[in-house]
């Protein structure tokens, strides 16, 4: 789900033939006055950072000239919006709006099909909408095979309570957001607030934008717009996320492997498979242990892959021990990652015999992964160890300082 | 509906000569399963592992006659393929392909909903029924007996590794597996566990079943209702991972228009609840599954 910043989202409105307002991006104040100057009139100020609810956080302001512009801009550049520091801003003409509507299409994964939701009350959260004024949301899933032609799309305008020359407009615009949606396979595209001017004009207010991560390879036109990490919104990436997202590259068609670093924590975390390992992470933290990460290898990775993951759990600081621990595995070669964890753990510079590390890995070769795992020192279990003991076992191994 | 699978099967196996998809033909045939032909395009007349490779779907058909197929293709090719399965009338369709386009997925999902066609998966590692002798995809591996002994309690599970470390679980504590379903990990998948509950409802060679969850989706709130409704009657252990993820910051600030369509219904705790609520035993560990499914079941349907 990573996102594409309003500026380059708008690109593609104005591309699309959806109506936006003028607007270019400043990355100083002097820049921004040059930008609102050359408007010669009211102007809006965004920060341009992939963040929600940038109205609630200060991040939009307004001005009324150049020397208004340049003092906004001051005020938001090197500012940060939840963890994203601001060092862009959009400066644009500011609207002469009648109304605030708002326009989105997202995937109901209930439905299994997109839906399409629009209300004539927009500019606050469609959440608030749907609390206190559910009759003027109008929601319709929609099918991929026959789409969302305007005829259509005016019927809903009109059941949402809208009339007269703008109703057109909408059933174009709607539409043509559609045929974006379709043809850049976005998981969602959003228009809140959606302007209707005091001429009857139809503008977007805002662009909201997310991209399938799985599509991108038929949408190398997206590559350049897409903020790298933002399918994990609260932050951007981390080095240690960033070198491990680089290990995984190295052969990104051999098993999967990801990496989240978290906050505090002593225990390296290196489970799989998808479902394990979130319950392994839950066992930890039952049984009293501190996980320093959440790291998942799976779908027969190769030695260099576990290494290089091994390395990346280990490299952060304040990790003193390692719980590699997968479900029976049916076709992922335990002895591969055995190879992989021991020699990860010599490239981060540790000793696989003094480190406390448990290791639970049954399945494919696992009589060959227990004999690296124990000729390195490593205290190894089988499928005779549920995943429960265990992660019991590792958090005793931490509690003992690891002499064992 | 009638078994998913059984020892009647006859499977084709789509982009069969791909690496991945030879290893598994290899493992399916040596465990029993009746895989009759393959197709990949352009490989017509070729062979793997003894099985007769197709250019199309329609020959295939005419000289093999499958009743059910396993996609293993690219990411990129497999709309293509479930689509070409589906105009072909068949009843069952595995899909093994991970990380296929969203878009791609909602449209085999509205062609497969108008035919009428069971999907499982996207992203399953498959179906196995050991009492039969029968798997479709790679589900336990060459040695599927290691996690698979035949037995009368069935698995749903969204995650393809767990599936097996339940049926390892329960092997080692006496029960043996009619059935076990690797639902696929993705939030959009063909048959979800509610709707596989009616295959376990009417089988009369299950006596319960283990539901492994995890966070996200309504899945396991739906298989709550159907107990509810009793549509489903018979015992369920059900255990949800992931309950460390309420801790973490929300993952998403986009998902506005979406959280209202989905409410709050993505966390485990109240997943747990729900099933809880409407009669499923709540396992918080696999080493509870045992001993719960013993609390539940007659004498008679014990293990020794």
């Amino acid at each position: 789900m990573a996102r594409i910043l309003e500026h380059h989202a708008k690109q593609m409105f104005a591309q699309a033939g959806i109506p936006v307002p003028e607007g270019y991006p400043a990355i100083s104040p002097d820049q921004a006055a040059t930008i609102a100057e050359g408007m010669g009139g009211p102007v809006v100020i965004k920060a341009l950072v992939p963040v929600g609810k940038r109205g609630e956080a200060g991040a939009v302001q307004f001005a009324e000239d150049s020397r208004g512009a340049s003092l906004a801009a001051r005020d938001l550049i090197g500012r940060y919006i939840g963890a994203y520091m601001i060092d862009t801003v959009l400066v644009e003409e500011r609207i002469e709006i009648a109304a605030e509507l708002y326009l989105s299409i997202i995937v109901d994964r209930d439905e299994r099909k997109p839906r399409v939701v629009l209300s004539a009350s927009g500019g606050v959260s469609i959440e608030q909408v749907a609390r206190e004024d559910p009759g003027a949301m109008v929601t319709e899933p929609i099918s991929m095979i026959r789409g969302l032609p305007e005829y259509r799309a005016r019927e809903l305008w009109v059941r949402a309570g809208m009339t007269g020359p703008v109703i057109p407009k909408l059933g174009q615009l709607t539409n043509r957001l559609w045929r974006l949606f379709v043809e850049h396979d976005l998981r969602l595209i959003e228009i809140n607030p959606l302007f209707r001017t005091t001429t009857d004009d139809i503008v977007a207010g805002d662009a909201v934008m997310s991209v399938d991560d799985a599509a991108s390879f038929r949408h190398p036109e997206l590559a350049r717009f897409v903020v790298p990490g933002t399918d994990r919104s609260w932050r951007p990436m981390t080095d240690l996320e960033i070198e491990a997202q680089r290990v995984h590259e190295l052969d990104p068609y051999r098993g999967s492997a990801r990496y989240l670093e978290l906050e505090g924590g002593n225990i390296g975390f290196l489970c799989g498979g998808g479902g394990a390992s979130l319950l392994l992470y839950d066992h930890l933290i039952e049984a009293g242990g501190q996980p320093a990460n959440y790291a998942e290898i799976g779908g027969n990775p190769t030695e260099q892959k576990v290494a290089g993951m091994t390395r990346v759990v280990l490299s952060k600081p304040g990790v003193e021990g390692l719980f590699v621990a997968h479900n029976i595995t049916n076709n992922t070669q335990t002895d591969v990652i055995a190879r992989g964890v021991v020699t990860g753990i010599r490239h981060a510079g540790r000793d696989p015999s003094s480190l406390p590390v448990v290791a639970r890995e049954a399945g494919l070769h696992d009589e060959e992964g227990r004999k690296t795992f124990e000729e390195a020192g490593i205290v190894y279990f089988g499928e005779r160890t549920t995943l429960a003991e265990a992660a019991r076992t590792m958090v005793d191994a931490m509690s003992s300082g690891g002499t064992r | 509906m009638s078994r998913l699978i059984d020892g009647s099967t006859r499977l084709l196996v789509q982009g069969i000569t791909g690496r991945e998809a030879r290893m598994v033909t290899r493992h399916m045939l040596a465990y029993g399963t009746a895989v009759v032909s393959g197709v990949t395009p352009g490989r017509g007349g070729q062979d793997v592992e003894g099985v007769p490779v197709f250019d199309t779907f329609t020959q295939a058909v005419q000289e093999t006659q499958p009743s059910a197929s396993l996609v293993s293709v690219p990411p990129a090719a497999t709309l293509d393929a479930v689509a070409e399965a589906i105009a072909a009338e068949i009843p069952l369709v595995v899909i093994a392909t991970e990380g296929i386009p969203q878009h791609d997925v909602l449209r085999m999902l509205e062609l497969s909903d108008e035919a009428g066609t069971v999907i499982i998966g996207p992203n399953s590692v498959g179906v196995i029924r050991p009492g039969d002798g029968v798997k479709i995809g790679a589900i336990g591996g060459e040695n599927p007996e290691r996690a698979f002994v035949p037995g009368r309690i069935g698995v749903i599970s969204r995650s393809g590794g767990m599936t097996s470390e339940i049926g390892l679980t329960l092997r080692l504590a006496g029960y043996g597996v009619s059935t076990a379903i690797s639902v696929g990990g993705d939030a959009l998948i063909g048959s979800t566990p509610a709707t596989l509950l009616a295959e376990f409802q009417n089988d009369l060679e299950t006596d319960a079943v283990v539901l492994f969850g995890e966070p996200g989706t309504r899945f396991e709130e739906d298989v709550a209702h159907r107990i509810r409704n009793s549509e489903f009657t018979k015992p369920l252990v059900a255990l949800v991972a992931g309950e460390f993820t309420e801790h973490l910051p929300e993952g998403t600030a986009f998902g506005h228009a979406a959280a209202i369509i989905e409410g709050d219904s993505g966390r485990p705790s109240a997943k747990r609840k729900a099933l809880q609520e409407a009669g499923a035993l709540v396992a918080r560990t696999l080493d509870d599954v045992p001993g719960l499914l013993e609390s539940t079941l007659t004498n008679t349907q014990r293990p020794n």
